[in-house]
């Protein structure tokens, strides 16, 4: 199973967050016609608080949906996280979220999508 | 249109799809029926099997919910070994943190899941594949109804690969079925034991209501009874007031010739504008009887638990049948009465002979004294057996004056308690009497300063000058008794439009709020808190009241700041009488 990639060259939090933000969404659109919205919703909120204590700054996907997320302001809410920093925690929190994933359906799922979302990732980071 | 013209009109991919559709509707059309029939989790767990196994077949099927506690129920299809169990439940477990459920304990959630095994449904493979050991697949898909996750439907095989991704898709929309299904069943049990709490609480209620010695009357908002307990009804039967048990009715339509149902009515009138009426004495029986049935009647306003509406809801009425005690009370007033007769006689008699005793004493006495100056030095300073006998009948004198005092006060109460405290009116300066009261009740205690502050010049009134000068000897008494370590007592006397005003300021140990309340109670003694005993037998305040009461005045206390405590009482410039309240007997 492929895994994220691993030092993600992004020039600022903006750009991290929006390109994560969209992976989230690729899950969303995948797992939402399986099982449901409000699955989906949770899987992301779960895995942010699962990882608050290792990444502190995940807060802000713990207590808002993340398709209320609005990626300039997490420029201005996190001055002090640096891209790199945040492009980990939000690797993180993807890989949380397959794992979740496998343990509600096994192979069924995760596997071809996290190949997707790396995919996706990947080329949002080449220049 | 007809079967040809119809079919001209769709080709046969159409109508292949029209079939394919009306398959589809018809097979959720069964499975809907069958979760809405469901009455209880059971019969759920049974439509979902029969949902599910209609798709694929599995080892079991296991539903964890989320309620106040985690619930977790094992449906198995065949039998399952132990470690099979184990491993589910820690499948399960893994896929609830996913989910963001609390953390679960794997031992506490196998000992208390339930096995429900409904055989009608339980597909059984070959006999070599009876037991499972090991888990293969897994499918945990959580219950969503309206966004919210109420639990977690779970999947188990022990075969390898027997979910897939089209078959996770049917067995969601299942799910989302049996989890409206369960949510449903969950509202419903809720309910259900809302209402058995809720009809307990009205058994309860009903018990302690007939079980109650007091009778209990409640009306609705218009003041129509519409509820009486045992008691009650068995208080209106001995009134000989007859009554159906389960009908409403007016107290005012069933008065008659009875007025105390008038009064009960009209004290339920006040209670529906929010008054309300405490330990209020109706004579139900006829007054000619020695000791009628009495009633003592509490009435409060009703409102609802929201307490939205200003008006009552409606009124409570508790009615106490104290005819007995009213009988106990004739009884010790007789007994109280015929005893004051019987000891006013041979005090009397004590007394004469003790102050014929003393004078004779005193005369001779007198003249040993003048025979004294002419006995020689040597027999001054001894005491003669004369004086010594004269000291000591001044103690007796002083003691049957007490016990005079005592036997007054009982006969006082007696002829209040029998309505005969008559007055014998004349004009008389109140001043004058208040300076009388206080020249002898400063004579009596030299710790006290009392003060006499008269407002006005004149104080000329029609009254009973004995009760009146009672009264005030009363107070001043009072006032020098509860204030132990001495200081200021000031007597004033102003006039007011309607009368004199007297009060009597003390800077004594004052009373307590729950003294207030029964100070000019019968025998009611006012006791400190460090438990000091006052003499007398609380009687003074209560024959005060009555004796003003009696000249249509009032009279009351109050607290003073910080000290001590004022008594006052008004006195009209003549005795009026004053109408009927409610605090007397009705």
């Amino acid at each position: 199973m492929p895994d994220m990639p691993d030092h993600p060259s992004f020039v600022s939090r903006k750009q991290v967050t929006e390109v994560y933000l969209k992976a989230i969404r690729l899950i969303d659109d995948r797992v939402t016609p399986l099982l449901g919205k409000a699955t989906t919703r949770v899987l992301v909120q779960g895995a942010a608080k699962r990882l608050i204590s290792q990444y502190p700054y995940l807060d802000f996907l713990a207590k808002m949906a993340y398709a209320d997320i609005d990626p300039s302001a997490i420029q201005e809410q996190l001055p002090d996280v640096s891209p790199q920093e945040l492009a980990a925690g939000l690797n993180a929190l993807l890989d949380e979220c397959f794992h979740g994933l496998r343990e509600l359906t096994g192979n069924i799922i995760a596997p071809p999508l996290h190949e997707e979302v790396t995919r996706h990732i990947q080329q949002q980071q080449q220049p | 249109m007809t079967d040809n013209a119809y079919h001209a009109s769709y080709g046969q991919s159409d109508h292949l799809k029209l079939e394919k559709v009306r398959q589809e509707m018809e097979y959720i059309n069964t499975i809907g029926k069958r979760f809405v029939a469901a009455i209880d989790r059971f019969h759920v767990h049974r439509a979902l099997l029969f949902a599910l196994q209609d798709l694929y077949s599995f080892s079991a099927c296991c539903i964890l919910l989320f309620d106040e506690t985690p619930q977790l129920f094992i449906i198995p299809c065949q039998p399952l070994s132990a470690s099979f169990i184990q491993e589910m439940v820690q499948r399960i477990v893994s896929a609830a943190q996913v989910v963001d459920f609390p953390p679960l304990d794997i031992q506490h959630l196998i000992a208390t899941a339930y096995m429900d095994a409904p055989d009608e449904v339980a597909q059984y493979r070959t006999q070599e594949a009876m037991e499972c050991t090991e888990v293969g697949s897994v499918l945990n898909i959580p219950l969503t109804v309206e966004n919210r996750i109420i639990g977690l439907l779970c999947l188990f095989d022990e075969l390898v690969g027997t979910f897939d991704s089209e078959m996770l898709r049917l067995t969601t929309m299942i799910a989302d079925y049996a989890a409206v299904a369960l949510d449903n069943v969950r509202l419903r049990e809720r309910e259900n034991a809302l209402w058995r709490r809720a009809e307990l609480e009205r058994q309860r209620l009903e018990l302690i209501l007939r079980s109650m010695a007091e009778g209990l009357l409640i009306t609705d908002e218009k003041g129509m009874v519409i509820s009486l307990n045992q008691s009650a009804w068995q208080l209106f039967n001995l009134a000989q007031v007859d009554i159906a048990r389960n009908q409403s009715f007016y107290l005012a339509d069933i008065a008659e010739e009875r007025p105390w149902l008038l009064h009960l009515s009209q004290m339920i009138e006040w209670a529906l504008n929010g008054q309300t009426i405490t330990n209020q004495e109706l004579t139900v029986g006829d007054k000619d009887e020695t000791v009628p049935l009495t009633l003592n009647v509490s009435v409060a306003p009703l409102h609802d638990a929201s307490q939205n509406t200003p008006r009552p809801t409606g009124v409570v009425a508790v009615l106490n049948d104290v005819t007995s005690n009213k009988q106990v009370e004739r009884l010790k007033d007789e007994f109280v009465s015929v005893v004051s007769h019987e000891l006013r006689t041979p005090l009397t008699a004590i007394k004469g002979y003790t102050q014929h005793l003393i004078r004779r004493i005193e005369r001779r006495l007198q003249k040993a004294r003048a025979a004294h100056n002419t006995q020689p030095a040597s027999m001054e300073g001894q005491e003669s057996p004369e004086s010594y006998d004269l000291h000591n009948l001044r103690i007796i004198q002083s003691q049957t004056d007490h016990l005079e005092r005592l036997v007054n006060d009982l006969l006082d109460l007696s002829q209040v308690q029998s309505g005969q405290l008559t007055l014998h009116c004349d004009t008389f300066n109140l001043a004058e009497l208040l300076a009388n009261c206080v020249h002898s009740a400063q004579a009596s205690s030299e710790q006290h300063t009392i003060l006499l502050d008269i407002q006005t010049p004149e104080s000329a009134v029609v009254a009973d000058r004995e009760r009146i000068a009672q009264v005030i000897g009363n107070m001043l008494d009072n006032a020098i008794k509860y204030s132990p370590h001495g200081g200021q007592v000031t007597v004033n006397l102003e006039r007011t439009e309607e009368g004199y005003r007297v009060t009597i300021k003390d800077e004594g140990i004052g009373i307590t709020p729950e003294q207030l309340d029964h100070i000019f109670e019968r025998f009611y003694r006012v006791r400190n808190t460090t438990s000091r005993q006052y003499a007398g037998v609380g009687l003074g305040l209560y024959v005060s009241k009555a004796i003003i009461d009696s000249h249509g005045g009032t009279i009351g206390v109050f607290n003073n700041s910080p000290i001590g405590a004022t008594f006052y009482f008004t006195l009209p410039f003549k005795p009026v009488s004053k109408p009927l309240q409610l605090s007397e007997s009705l």
